[in-house]
């Protein structure tokens, strides 16, 4: 090799190793670059890859029966949705996703070729649903676990409990009502996924368990108990059914403390399937509806009358033998009837025998005592939409709205309204705040909250309160309009009622009635009241023929369902000396 | 080969084979990362089945013991009723 050579060799050389090393640099500062300088942007273009957030909502909290036993849990459910973008043939993709999931391919196949990044295939479907939409493997389209509402004893309570909608908000009764407590938090965590989809668990990322136990919603204990309420419900759907009746209500509570331990509404739904059943059976009618009382506002006229101090048990009245003229109106009673003291009027539901109670104690008097017994304002129970009935101002009463209130006619109250004034006077005059929810409870299964009994007022003294006690008690004896409610073994004090309904014209219906009975027993001590409402009998329409025996039913089984000793020894039969008794 | 060269050879073979050995060791702890992390999620999915079961099972349970399954046997299978006052025994 000559030196030419040499030299030239040299120089490829050099220009080589240059060009090497302008190579080197080049990549080195292009990482330096990368891993430097575009270091966060390339961190995050790697995590959106494998990272994705997933929003996640707690398990709602559960309904329990005072006894612990669950009225409405929460199960898990998987819900189909799509992300319309990663979906590349919506065309092939939305007949045999429309036919895995029965639905209509030509409105999925319009949700899912959008331009949305997220839209939801089918809710909460069927295990069998969720093979099938597996099997297809499409790629776009998730499975997303959700929790779906159960209530596992079908239409027992259905209209306290209410129901939720399919985003786990509750839309009536309780379930609206506590939605607050009864609702799982909201939680966005980051899940790592691998190109297949497979999950990978790393460090730093949110614990699946201890998220949902951090998020998931407190319960909710009543003081309902699950098997009273299903006496009630069958006694009152026995009397409803028997009686061809369009509807009815009853209501059981604890006297003492105001406890409501079962609130029956008929007809029946099944929460479970509540769009199969029309709306107007979902109200809990209990508490938002009023109604004419009819007889039983009786209790609450003698207690006026007796608290006045006016008149005494023994006060006698005439009672026009059965027709009683008052301006342009007529009030009749349904079996004339001569000189009646005030617990003869009572105990045969002489409508102007109390009229003219009235008469001598005066409006005023009357207005205060009814309002004293929560009539006209709501109770303040924690239920969804209570109503506070009507009782107009003692200035707008005529004579005729005077005598007609006394009896239950021109005034309208609530179910739990009169549960709760009867309630009164079984407790010794304390009108008690009905309440249906006993404690709140954490996610922790702890006891954050409890109910305790509250007082309202003293609607009357104790004296008065058992004086119409006493007269309450006769109406279940020979020749009272109750004696269809008397038990075996336990004494019984109640009232029988039957208010004639109001056409739309704003004129009492002809054969249109509302039966009712409300009552409490054992009437020395008393355990529980009851007020068994049946609307629009058509069989027969007095409360003593009609909701009097439903009352008895349930009176019975939930006595002996609590333990409670017979109070009296075995007692003559008794029966009705008159068939058609009104009251 | 002067023994100085040998020994800075095998100096440097040791050198690469402790990399080397630290880029297999990194690289089997990542897989073995990875790995272990697809156990804890499967492990959390079978974890959250058993949860379902469970919440399935207890809804079953609420079923069979509601009170119109239990008066329902109790009155139609095995004929009981609800005892009168007569037949109820107060305690002293």
């Amino acid at each position: 090799m000559n030196a030419s050579s040499k030299k030239y060799l040299r120089l490829r050389i050099v220009i080589v190793s240059a060009f090497l090393f302008l190579f080197l640099l080049t990549i080195g500062a292009r990482s330096v670059y990368l891993q430097i300088m575009r270091r966060e942007w390339l961190a995050s273009q790697a995590s959106s890859q494998v990272v994705r957030e997933q929003v996640r909502v707690g398990k709602r909290g559960a309904i329990l029966d005072r006894k612990g036993h669950e009225m409405a849990v929460s199960v898990e459910a998987t819900s189909v949705a799509a992300y319309p973008l990663q979906i590349s043939d919506a065309t092939a993709a939305a007949p045999s996703l429309a036919d895995a999931l029965t639905l209509d391919a030509e409105s999925l196949y319009r949700k899912i070729s959008t331009a949305r990044t997220f839209v939801w295939v089918k809710r909460q479907v069927t295990p069998r649903e969720l093979d099938a939409v597996k099997r297809l493997n499409i790629k776009g389209v998730d499975f997303i676990t959700e929790y779906k509402r159960v209530y596992p004893n079908k239409t027992l309570a259905a209209q306290l409990l209410g129901f939720t909608g399919i985003d786990g908000h509750g839309l009536e009764g309780l379930e609206f009502h506590y939605d607050r407590v009864l609702i799982g938090s909201r939680r966005e965590r980051l899940v790592h996924k691998d190109a297949l989809g497979r999950s990978i668990a790393r460090a730093g990322t949110a614990d699946a368990a201890g998220m949902r136990a951090e998020a998931a919603g407190g319960s909710i204990m009543l003081t309902i108990d699950h098997t009273i309420q299903y006496i009630t419900e069958t006694a009152l759907e026995q009397a409803v059914a028997e009686f061809n009746a369009a509807s009815g209500v009853a209501i059981v509570m604890d006297p003492e403390t105001g406890a409501v331990l079962a609130t029956a509404c008929v007809p029946l739904f099944n929460p479970n399937v509540f769009g199969r059943y029309p709306e107007a059976t979902w109200r809990n009618r209990a508490v938002t509806d009023s109604f004419e009382p009819g007889s039983t506002m009786k209790i609450f006229t003698a207690a006026a009358a007796l608290s006045s101090g006016c008149c005494s048990p023994s006060t006698i009245f005439f009672c026009e033998n059965g027709s009683y003229r008052i301006g342009g109106n007529t009030i009749h009673d349904t079996h004339p009837r001569g000189w009646l003291s005030l617990q003869q009027i009572i105990k045969y539901s002489s409508n102007i025998g109390v009229t003219k109670v009235i008469e001598t104690v005066g409006a005023e008097t009357l207005h205060s005592v009814i309002r004293r017994f929560g009539f006209g304002d709501q109770t303040g129970i924690d239920c969804p939409a209570e109503t506070a009935g009507m009782v107009a101002p003692p200035s707008r009463w005529t004579r005729i709205d005077t005598g007609a209130i006394s009896f239950g006619q021109g005034i309208a109250v609530s179910p739990v309204q009169l549960a709760a004034a009867t309630a009164a006077i079984a407790n010794g005059g304390r009108l008690m705040r009905p309440y249906v929810v006993d404690a709140l409870i954490d996610s922790r299964g702890q006891v954050v909250e409890r109910a305790r009994p509250r007082l309202i007022q003293q609607a009357v003294p104790p004296e008065t309160a058992e004086t119409v006690k006493r007269i309450l008690k006769t109406v279940i004896t020979e020749g009272g309009t109750g004696v269809s409610a008397a038990l075996e073994g336990y004494s019984v004090a109640g009232k029988t009622g039957t208010a004639q309904k109001i056409d739309p014209d704003g004129t009492y219906a002809d054969g249109r009635f509302v039966a009712s009975f409300v009552g409490f027993a054992p009437a020395d001590d008393p355990a529980v009241v009851v007020l068994v409402i049946v609307d629009e009998p058509r069989a027969a329409h007095y409360g003593g023929t009609v909701a009097a025996p439903a009352f008895r039913r349930i009176v019975h089984d939930t006595l002996i369902y609590l333990d409670i000793p017979p109070d009296q020894r075995k007692t003559d039969l008794r029966v009705s000396l008159e068939k058609g008794v009104r009251g | 080969m002067s023994t100085a060269r040998k020994s800075t050879i095998w100096v440097w073979i040791l050198v690469m084979a402790a990399f080397l050995g630290e880029l297999l060791f990194y690289t089997w702890c990542r897989v073995q990362s990875v790995q272990i992390g697809y156990e804890i999620a499967e492990a959390g999915d079978y974890r959250k089945k058993l949860i379902s079961y469970r919440n399935n099972l207890a809804i079953e349970l609420a079923s069979l013991k509601s009170p119109q399954r239990i008066m329902e046997i109790a009155r139609r299978r095995l004929d009981m009723v609800m005892p009168t006052a007569e037949q109820t025994i107060v305690m002293p």
